[in-house]
């Protein structure tokens, strides 16, 4: 496949995304999507590049601000809608909303609300893979501020130790919800990763998506041919407010220069005729998920202490 | 969205959980240059909600500090600065994430002083925000009262209102010695609560029990965002039903105030434990224990008890709707419980008239 057609898929991807993303600004005033929903507008290349990288066989681990994972990785849009609107036809019946998305059918394995929890669960599925024989690559998908926490050092030993098949993704947007990453870390997510041995990679172009598949294909590359874990650190910018789905440059807690930077750059906002091409097919795909999650029925009573344990 | 009951309605001052919340945190640290906050986002133009908007700007960094995302570690170092003079004051803005920091917080702080034979204190104050509505869903609404309560040597409280927030906090601030961990309800940070003394704690401490409304066909105990559906149950059924309930506000969850709950029981006879948390090994387990064990012959019938199902949050309203216990649930309860097969013919509320609080709350957190 030629570099062009590669562009073009790796933006259609990217694309879907974003419109599915603006959609669902578009639709939250009418209160059909009662969930807190965290915005990846301006992360989605980090999302394709990286799902494009891996095989569809290889899982991915991921976190409350899931929606580009999802789909990234081949999530069923209908599904993710229904989702959104609580129905029973949702990709967690009603009971995940857009914090808890999860495709296990394609190896997306569900995505946690708490900060750095599903980290372990890659490592652990690496560890999995490797005894079962499986030639897979588990990845783990997380923001700059889950490096702070102690589960995510002691996966990195672990994985490192044991040199697991797992790519440790970091999306480094430079915020939790609103506070700056020098507020908060006084290491380098690269450096300390290096620490463990670990291979490091930094994609310092996170809204390009041909730069972060070809960091991440090279990275799977080497986790999947024994090499040991490999931590990818890509620089990214959120567009929107930490959770919802407003603009919040006016809090002051952040640059909209840098962001208007990064705007700059992204494909997405640049390239209007491709944005021209795919918008009506893409929003007639939207309008069939959306009809989908409006025609779904609600979930009934007994769901509600269905699959406890 | 005035939350006005009986016993309130001839006292003027009013003011929301959260201003009352806030007016706490900056009174500590008025009072006490030893009083520091750490906590996510303390600092930040959201400021914990409201409830330490400004406080940075007011006391400076060095004693509101955003901290990393390291729930175990920053309790260990409150742990550790308590050992050594500060009075931390910690804040989680979801229950659920307090769990990373469980270790510190009963494996450490709650056994500090006993496991030392005494020669330790650990004065702290955990504050976390139980969510619910608008999706919170399996990890963001959680209400892990009990789980805390069980463990000796923690303190727990569960404010239902601005005033239980107004004495405890000032009060375990400054006179108690040892961890003490609040679970705050986040829908009732908007709710506006008029404040008097009226409805305080008989005991020698702000701690105890609270009689929020007196009443004799049943004694209602409730904690949290439960004592306001209570009072409504109460009110609807006084208009209604001509049946006058008495309702507790349980306030302290670790050290439950048996003598005002078992005077009340003594006197209706009746039991309802409303509590925001699972049944099972919770606040609604442990009142039937203290009843139980003291004066089951009190009751003249069966204790009934709401809590959530015994599952995890759904996300859904509609599933989230019967998780949760409401307002014509609590009523239908009391009604029966009072009136037997009777109870059955008592109109119920609408649902207009149910927790204005949980329809208006559009989050999105
Ligand atoms: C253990 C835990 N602590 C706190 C939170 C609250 N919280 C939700 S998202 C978030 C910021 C996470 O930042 P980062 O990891 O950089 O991811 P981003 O949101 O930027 O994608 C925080 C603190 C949480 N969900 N879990
Ligand atoms: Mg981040």
């Amino acid at each position: 496949m030629s570099v062009a057609d590669t562009y073009e898929r790796l933006f259609h991807a990217a694309l879907r995304i974003r419109l599915v993303e603006e959609r669902i600004i578009a639709l939250y005033p009418s209160d059909k999507i009662q969930s807190p929903v965290h915005l990846s507008i301006g992360q989605e290349a980090v999302a394709v590049g990286a799902c494009d990288a891996l095989a569809a066989r290889d899982l991915v681990f991921g976190t409350y601000r899931g929606h580009a994972f999802y789909l990234a990785k081949g999530g069923n849009m209908r599904a993710m809608f229904a989702e959104l609107y609580g129905k029973a036809t949702g990709c967690g019946g009603g009971k995940a909303g857009s914090m808890h998305l999860a495709a296990p059918e394609v190896g997306f394995m569900g995505a946690s609300a708490v900060v750095a929890s599903t980290i372990p669960h890659a490592v652990g599925s690496a560890l999995a893979a490797r005894h079962r024989k499986l030639d897979q690559v588990a990845l783990a998908v997380f923001g700059d501020g889950a490096t702070e926490q102690g589960v995510y050092h002691e996966s990195l030993n672990f994985a490192a130790l044991h040199r697991l098949p797992v790519v440790l993704l970091c999306e480094n947007n430079g915020l939790a919800v609103h506070s700056p990453r020098e507020a908060r870390q006084a290491f380098g997510i690269a450096e300390h990763a290096r620490g463990y041995g670990i291979n490091v990679a930094v994609c310092e172009d996170g809204y390009d998506f041909m730069a972060v598949r070809a960091v991440l294909a090279d990275a799977v590359s080497k986790v999947r041919t024994g090499e040991g874990p490999v931590l990818v650190e890509c620089k990214t910018e959120r567009y929107m407010e930490h959770v919802g789905v407003g603009e919040d440059y006016a809090a002051g807690y952040r640059s909209a220069e840098v962001a208007a930077e990064w705007k700059r750059r992204d494909p997405l906002c640049c390239e209007a005729d491709l944005v021209a091409r795919w918008t009506a097919e893409i929003a007639a795909e939207i309008d069939d998920a959306v009809a989908f999650a409006e025609a779904s029925p609600w979930p009934s009573s007994d769901a509600l202490l269905a699959d406890v344990a | 969205m005035g939350v006005a009951h009986k016993l309130n309605d001839d006292l003027g001052a009013v003011c929301t959980y959260r201003d009352a919340l806030h007016r706490s945190m900056h009174d500590a640290m008025t009072r006490d240059p030893n009083v520091v906050i750490l906590g996510q986002g303390v600092d930040d133009h959201k400021g914990t909600f409201g409830s330490t908007l400004g406080l940075a700007e007011e006391f400076g960094a060095g004693r509101v500090m955003d901290t990393p995302l390291a729930e175990e570690g920053m309790t260990g170092i409150a742990v550790g600065a308590a050992l050594n003079g500060l009075y931390p004051i910690q804040t989680h803005i979801r229950v659920d994430f307090a769990l990373l920091a469980m270790n510190q917080i009963v494996n450490l702080a709650a056994k500090y002083r006993y496991m030392f034979g005494g020669r330790f204190e650990v004065p702290m104050l955990v504050r976390m925000i139980i969510g619910r509505s608008w999706g919170q869903g399996a990890q963001h609404s959680q209400s892990l009262q009990s789980m805390f309560a069980h463990v000796p040597g923690l303190l727990v409280l569960a404010p239902a209102s601005a005033d239980a927030i107004l004495q405890t906090y000032p009060w375990i601030i400054e006179h108690h010695r040892g961890p003490v961990i609040s679970l705050e309800h986040r829908l009732l940070y908007d709710v506006n609560f008029r404040v008097g003394a009226e409805a305080a704690a008989t005991g020698d401490t702000p701690l105890g029990a609270r009689v929020v409304r007196r009443g004799g066909a049943a004694t209602v105990v409730a904690t949290s965002i439960m004592v306001l559906e209570a009072l409504r149950a109460a009110d609807h059924l006084a208009q209604h039903a001509g049946i006058e309930i008495e309702v507790i506000d349980l306030n302290c969850v670790s050290h439950p105030d048996t003598r005002v709950i078992m005077e009340s029981v003594e006197r209706t006879g009746r039991l309802l434990v409303a509590d925001t948390s699972w049944k099972a090994y919770g606040v609604c387990a442990e009142i039937c224990r203290i009843v139980c064990e003291r004066m089951p012959m009190a009751l003249t019938a069966p204790v009934v008890t709401l809590g959530m199902a015994p599952a995890p949050c759904p996300t859904a309203k509609v599933l989230e709707d019967e998780f949760y216990p409401n307002l014509r649930r609590l009523t239908q309860e009391l009604a029966t419980l009072v009136l037997g097969r009777e109870g059955r013919d008592v109109p119920l509320p609408d649902d207009a008239s149910m927790a204005d609080v949980y329809k208006r709350f559009k989050g999105p957190f």
